[in-house]
């Protein structure tokens, strides 16, 4: 079949007739890639809840980036590319483990909800009532959000990334990145609240 | 059915801190925020609460010389 001639052309040049330009091009784009190696990486570390599991797993995405880095069209948003490898990255991960994602949490507590429930403890000014939250509280409380929350949450609220920005990585509509979202933060004030209490209680 | 005194401004604090709402939504909720401490603290909070919330993620320190064992990792493999 001859038709077909151009889909068996190697899809990666023969090493050692690769043009200098190419390999400028290639050097370029690594170099910029890898200023987001940070920043994925604590992004990471919220996804997966541990350092040396995120640390395989950014190294993972940018062996898959630099492999797919044609594909990249310059000028578009290099960071949301590179996260929307690094989500692929660890779904695949998740699937070889075969751990599924939980579904759908149940959650009626209205959006003042962790603040009511502190300042009811005892009234003082917010500030206070946020200081008497640890930081430890805030990483495990984000770490037991469900996964399909978690990231959204992290993508928006950790990782700056735009709702459009998220619906792209994620390959959802940005409805669902905007339910997703006001979900997931509501589960992280009541998963919250429960630490300010028990914190207290210790 | 019971009156809402704050005409539903809870449900928009959270898409009023996106900054999404159209700009008569936030004029509206900007208004309500001045008259009404009751939702003005909680905008507080919340408010705060996000960037306690984001200041302690990003604080999570980088391991020593990942970025470098990123670089060799990933050029050993080209």
């Amino acid at each position: 079949m001859t038709d077909t001639l151009a889909e068996m052309a190697p899809s990666d040049p023969t090493p050692g007739v690769v043009a200098a330009s190419e390999v400028r091009d290639r050097a370029r784009f690594e170099e910029e890639a890898l200023t987001h190696a940070e920043q994925l990486y604590r992004i990471a570390v919220r996804l997966t809840g541990g350092r040396q599991v995120a640390e395989d797993l950014v190294q993972d995405t940018y062996l898959r980036a630099f492999r797919a880095w044609r594909s990249y069209r310059p000028g578009t948003n290099l960071a949301a590319w590179l996260a929307t490898i690094m989500r692929n990255a660890n779904l695949d991960e998740l699937r070889r483990q075969s751990r599924r994602p939980v579904q759908e949490p149940l959650d009626d507590d209205g959006d003042y909800y962790l603040y009511n429930r502190l300042a009811q403890a005892s009234p003082q000014p917010q500030d206070e009532v946020l200081a008497r939250l640890s930081g430890t509280a805030i990483v495990s409380a984000l770490a037991d959000l469900p996964p399909n929350f978690r990231e959204v949450v992290v993508l928006v609220d950790v990782g700056d990334f735009t709702y459009a920005d998220a619906a792209g990585i994620l390959g959802i509509p940005i409805g669902t990145v905007m339910s997703r979202l006001y979900r997931g933060r509501r589960l992280l004030k009541r998963a919250l609240a429960d630490r300010a209490g028990s914190e207290e209680a210790v | 059915m019971s009156v809402d005194p704050c005409h539903g401004a809870e449900s928009m604090l959270q898409p009023y801190l996106d900054r999404v709402l159209t700009e008569s939504d936030v004029a509206r909720i900007d208004g309500h925020l001045r008259e009404c401490s009751y939702c003005n603290d909680r905008y507080v909070f919340e408010r705060s609460l996000r960037s306690v919330v984001k200041e302690c993620c990003c604080d999570e320190p980088v391991p020593a010389g990942f970025v470098e064992r990123l670089r060799r990792r990933c050029s050993d493999q080209a």
